[in-house]
């Protein structure tokens, strides 16, 4: 069973859930919109549509075919080809930052439905539910670690390297310092449990873990899911997209 | 402080909407600045470098178009705040290293000459003495106010040029009134090969380079359809440009102005030279025994190399260069798509005159660092920017076109008759006796009547 804690149910987190969703699904078609302020090609007219703006982007993004598109996909989104052309290090902090923040949102996701089953004994598989979410827990760590790597060199970064350092605004360093946050307190949350990966019972502390839990929880999906669509971390969406529709920019 | 009320909004109008997401779509990885000409020579300047124009840029749009302007209503921008945002955006070169080193992918390049138009519309830009272009090339078709029936005044008597043909030569105005030697060497060039070409005459207009990178474009469309039209109407199916503008301009910007089929290809005069050269066509007679660079022009260089392919923008000139006898090739640290602007291109130097040149002398230094004689270019803008940058920092660096040196190991005569505009002349030549090659420099006798600088 999920443990809640601070008056909460699990009633209240998935009608949270389902605001937070909705909030995030509105920030995503208001800036489309945004981005429907411009024209569809060179010296059309403006149209100010959400349509618009996705027809010029597909448009685009398979002007050269579909073998360029997946061929972008494939080598600028999931392998990061321009990061590594650049910069190893700044490759290395992206794609562990990428792949953790990806794989753990998924996961996240997968979790909810699972706890779903398991609440309302979905088809009678809440035994197999409780099951499988024990299972979700050595990726969980695996992709938590991951992503903290990355938040660590990013953070480092910023930190230690003057010129990085005196160009960093404060948007730069919210957005890293609330990934960091959100993944430390996610792993404190874990370790706090007990019997965590790589730690053991060295932090075990039962009594505090669903608050942690609860706040790992809310920083998550306050920054990622209300947050990102309205800030600079809507580059998160933004740049792959970017990508796709300059077929990679080469 | 200006007075913000009633201030217009910053406008989108000629920006494609995936240049919208593109203002989102930057990480603010900070690579930019790394390579950035212009922020190179102004440090104190962020303002200028790509991130930061993205930032504010996005920031300006929020003010009318973000969820609080939704609900609260927009807010007015503040007038001194667009005057700093103008300067920033009009520092740019528009060299498009920013593009490449992106690592979103960001087209800046377009980016830049749409949001140019924007400001242009806003009664914010264009910069300094980059007013004069449209009014002169409205009046003049060219702008250094000169007679279009003088375009071929340079052309020597024994020349041949043909009305029409397969092949053209589109000198540019630079080339026509301003740097007659690089138009004298193309023309000997071609005549020795035996290339049968014709010239526009006075039926070749200014390429329009200088609105477009300035953000001004109704006058584009003028310029590109009489040109493309001018061409069609000569039966040309390929032109040869010896000038990175022209070049970049017929390539990319012309086509979107035309509406209808264009029968020719644009080429580089380096590569057609190259692919003569490799054809075992030219016969060179005179060493040129000097240590050469090549500074690669960001127009036929960057700009068309996801085009015309690298071997074009890169390979070609590099290969004439190589192939001359007595030639000690070397190239600069910063080369090829990573190459380090001249400082003259979008504007600058017409409108930010000081800032072009510190970008000039900073090329010239990576010149003397590895103690390069002569930098070659295929680009009249680029040279006439290196040149001044190279005078004022007292260097001894010359400064050529690829297509001269090549025109001087053949041994031929590139002597520039007598014209109108022979006082205006102020270019490094290359000249050779009977056995050897001398660089040297013809002084300008009068200053030119040029409002604005040479250069796009």
């Amino acid at each position: 069973m999920a443990f809640y804690t601070l008056g909460l149910t699990f009633n209240l987190v998935i009608l949270l859930t389902v605001i937070v969703l909705a909030v995030w699904i509105y920030g995503i078609y208001f800036n489309f919109k945004k981005w429907g302020l411009g024209s569809t090609g060179y010296h059309d007219q403006l149209r100010n549509s959400f349509w618009l703006f996705l027809a010029t982007w597909i448009h685009e993004a398979f002007k050269d075919g579909v073998w360029v598109f997946l061929r972008t996909v494939v080598l600028d989104i999931f392998l990061l080809r321009r990061t590594l052309a650049r910069s190893p290090v700044r490759w290395i902090m992206h794609i562990t930052m990428f792949y953790g923040f990806l794989t753990l949102a998924t996961l996240s996701g997968l979790g909810l439905m699972i706890d779903i089953v398991e609440h309302f004994n979905l088809l009678g598989l809440a035994e197999p539910a409780e099951i499988a979410k024990e299972a979700l827990s050595l990726p969980f760590d695996i992709f938590g670690y991951l992503l903290l790597i990355g938040a660590t060199i990013a953070v480092s970064r910023r930190i230690l390297l003057k010129s990085v350092r005196d160009n960093t605004s404060a948007y730069d360093a919210f957005l890293i310092g609330a990934v960091f946050l959100i993944t430390i307190t996610g792993f404190y949350a874990e370790w706090l449990r007990g019997n965590a990966f790589l730690v053991g019972n060295a932090f075990e502390y039962p009594l505090y873990a669903p608050h942690f839990a609860l706040i790992h929880t809310v920083l998550a999906l306050g920054l990622f899911a209300l947050v990102l669509p309205w800030t600079k971390y809507i580059h998160v969406i933004a740049t792959p997209m970017t990508l796709l529709a300059n077929r990679g920019g080469e | 402080m200006a007075d913000d009320k009633g201030s217009k909004p910053l406008m989108t109008g000629y920006m494609i909407s995936t240049q919208m997401l593109e203002i989102d779509g930057c990480s603010r990885c900070q690579e930019c600045m790394k390579w950035c000409p212009t922020f190179d020579v102004r440090q104190d300047r962020p303002g200028i470098t790509p991130m930061y124009k993205n930032a504010k840029w996005r920031e300006l749009i929020a003010r009318s178009h973000s969820l609080r302007a939704k609900i609260f209503g927009p807010k007015p921008l503040n007038e001194d705040e667009m005057k700093t945002f103008t300067e920033d955006v009009y520092s740019c070169t528009t060299c498009g290293v920013c593009g490449t080193v992106c690592e979103s992918g960001i087209k800046t390049v377009e980016l830049w000459e749409a949001m140019r138009p924007n400001l242009v519309d806003r009664g914010n830009g264009p910069y300094g003495k980059q007013s004069f272009f449209p009014k002169l090339v409205k009046t003049d078709k060219n702008p250094y106010q000169a007679k279009q029936e003088d375009r071929l005044c340079w052309l020597p008597k024994d020349a041949k040029v043909l009305e029409s043909g397969k092949i053209a030569y589109f000198a540019g105005c630079t080339a026509a009134y301003r740097q007659q030697a690089l138009a004298v060497a193309t023309v000997r060039v071609l005549n020795a090969l035996g290339v049968d070409f014709c010239m526009l005459g006075k039926d070749e207009w200014c390429c329009a380079s200088a609105m477009v990178r300035t953000g001004q474009r109704p006058v584009m469309e003028e310029c590109a359809v009489h040109n493309v039209d001018a061409l069609k109407d000569r039966g040309v199916e390929t032109v040869l440009f010896a000038c990175a503008g022209c070049q970049r301009n017929s390539t990319i910007d012309w086509p979107l102005w035309y509406e209808g089929y264009i029968p020719y290809e644009s080429m580089p005069l380096s590569a057609f030279l190259r692919d003569k050269i490799r054809a075992g066509e030219v016969e060179f007679t005179r060493p040129i025994n000097y240590k050469v660079t090549y500074h690669d022009p960001c127009h036929n260089g960057r700009h068309l190399m996801h085009l015309k392919g690298k071997d074009w923008a890169f390979e070609a000139p590099r290969e004439v260069l190589q192939s001359i006898p007595g030639i000690k090739f070397q190239d600069m640290v910063r080369n090829r798509a990573l190459q380090r602007c001249c400082g003259a291109g979008g504007g600058v130097k017409a409108g930010i005159p000081d800032l072009a040149l510190d970008c000039a002398k900073a090329r010239v230094r990576d010149g003397e660092e590895i103690g390069a004689e002569i930098i070659a270019s295929t680009c009249p803008f680029c040279r006439r920017n290196i040149m001044d940058g190279r005078n004022d920092a007292k260097s001894t660096v010359k400064m050529l076109d690829v297509v001269e040196l090549m025109a001087a190991a053949m041994g031929l005569d590139t002597t520039i008759p007598e014209n109108p505009y022979t006082k205006y002349q102020e270019q490094d030549v290359i000249v050779c006796g009977p056995a050897v090659c001398e660089v040297g420099t013809i002084e300008r006798k009068e200053p030119g009547k040029d409002l604005v600088g040479e250069a796009h």
